[in-house]
């Protein structure tokens, strides 16, 4: 997923830690096009199984938190060298990610009950 | 009044897919008509000039810190100058610029076909999916609702005891709408014209930019408080270049 250059942010200084915006910005991005993905793949899962409701909201932040946890990974468990804070890569793109996950889930739903 | 409706294929196969399928068209067609229509129009100097300067008081403004305090009284002197300091505006121009990039008729022009090219495709599929598609039962949401929505959702189906969860296709037209940015954004790269919401913003944001944003920039300018975090950076250096040399 994440084959894109997530190079680090320091400049040289010791104790200030300033960061790169151009390469913050195209962290954000690479975060951001995982979470919709993500949240693509979750929402045709919810459907092919047929979670409705609660259950359905239940997997989507199931979905959500294993990616947090994949881009953590991949960024090295350092995440302070990538982004400036934990927020944005835990928290991004998550409500973004709801209105296609509920999209996903409807379509896949309609689609495969049907008589 | 939670008897569990089953959809006909013929509903499916004729209404939902092709929905779908042809808000996806139409959304990359109108990516690459808009990037055909974009005319190149050649830049304002002065509004150039005046962004690179805005540039400059933010760049300096976020790096404060890492230059003596001299160095920075003179370069925050430099723009926010009551006489001849690059950011102060005199109240008279301010309105100019303003006024000026609305007149100007590219610039309208463009602002125009943006608009249009957003709108028209919007309008056209609506009224294509209440002309055909109104009357029945067209998707299921999968989470339960409340009455309030019945009449938001359930526009076309004229029976009060079906489950607000069934909704008809006018509401599938809005799912599929918001629903596609996402995957807009994935397939067709940054540079799409189907996320309305950061158009809006866009353009909302391009017209007051010079007049407003120079008096912004100077009072950003004014608060800021400078904290020298470079102190005996030379022995520091020393230190570090020690250490290295000796390991």
């Amino acid at each position: 997923m994440a084959s894109h250059d997530e190079s680090g942010k320091k400049s040289n200084e010791n104790e200030v830690p300033t960061f790169n915006a151009e390469n913050l910005q195209s962290n954000m991005k690479v975060v951001y096009y995982c979470r919709t993905f993500m949240s693509i793949i979750g929402g045709v899962i919810a459907g092919i199984c047929g979670f409705t409701g609660l259950m359905g909201f239940v997997v989507y932040v199931l979905v959500m938190a294993i990616t947090s946890v994949c881009l953590t990974a991949r960024a090295g468990f350092s995440i302070h060298s990538y982004f400036d804070s934990w927020n944005r890569v835990l928290l991004d793109g998550f409500l973004g990610g709801l209105l296609v996950n509920v999209y996903f889930v409807c379509a896949v739903l309609d689609v495969s009950f049907c008589a | 009044m939670a008897e569990e409706l089953v959809l006909d294929t013929a509903i499916r196969d004729w209404v939902l897919i092709p929905l779908s399928v042809v808000m996806v068209l139409i959304g990359i067609l109108r990516y690459f008509v808009s990037k055909l229509m974009r005319t190149s129009q050649l830049p304002d100097s002065k509004i150039i000039k005046e962004g690179f300067v805005i540039i400059r008081a933010r760049n300096l403004r976020a790096a404060a810190n890492f230059i003596p305090v001299k160095a920075f009284r003179a370069r925050k002197v430099y723009y926010t100058n009551e006489e001849n300091g690059l950011l102060h505006v005199p109240k008279g121009q301010a309105q100019n610029p303003q006024a000026q990039m609305f007149s100007d008729p590219n610039m309208a022009m463009d602002m125009m076909k943006k608009n249009l090219s957003m709108i028209i495709p919007q309008t056209l599929t609506f009224a294509w999916v209440n002309f055909f598609f109104s009357g029945f039962v067209a998707a299921k949401i999968p989470f339960p609702l409340t009455q309030r929505f019945r009449s938001m959702l359930q526009n076309g189906i004229d029976l009060s005891t079906v489950d607000v969860s069934y909704v008809s296709s006018r509401s599938w037209y809005f799912l599929n709408l918001f629903g596609l940015r996402g995957l807009f954004s994935l397939i067709l790269g940054e540079e799409n014209a189907t996320d309305d919401t950061q158009r809006m913003m866009q353009m909302s944001g391009f017209g007051f930019d010079p007049s407003k944003s120079l008096g912004a920039e100077k009072d950003g300018l004014d608060i800021v408080q400078h904290d020298w975090v470079l102190p005996k950076f030379e022995q520091r250096a020393e230190a570090v270049l020690r250490k290295r040399l000796s390991s």
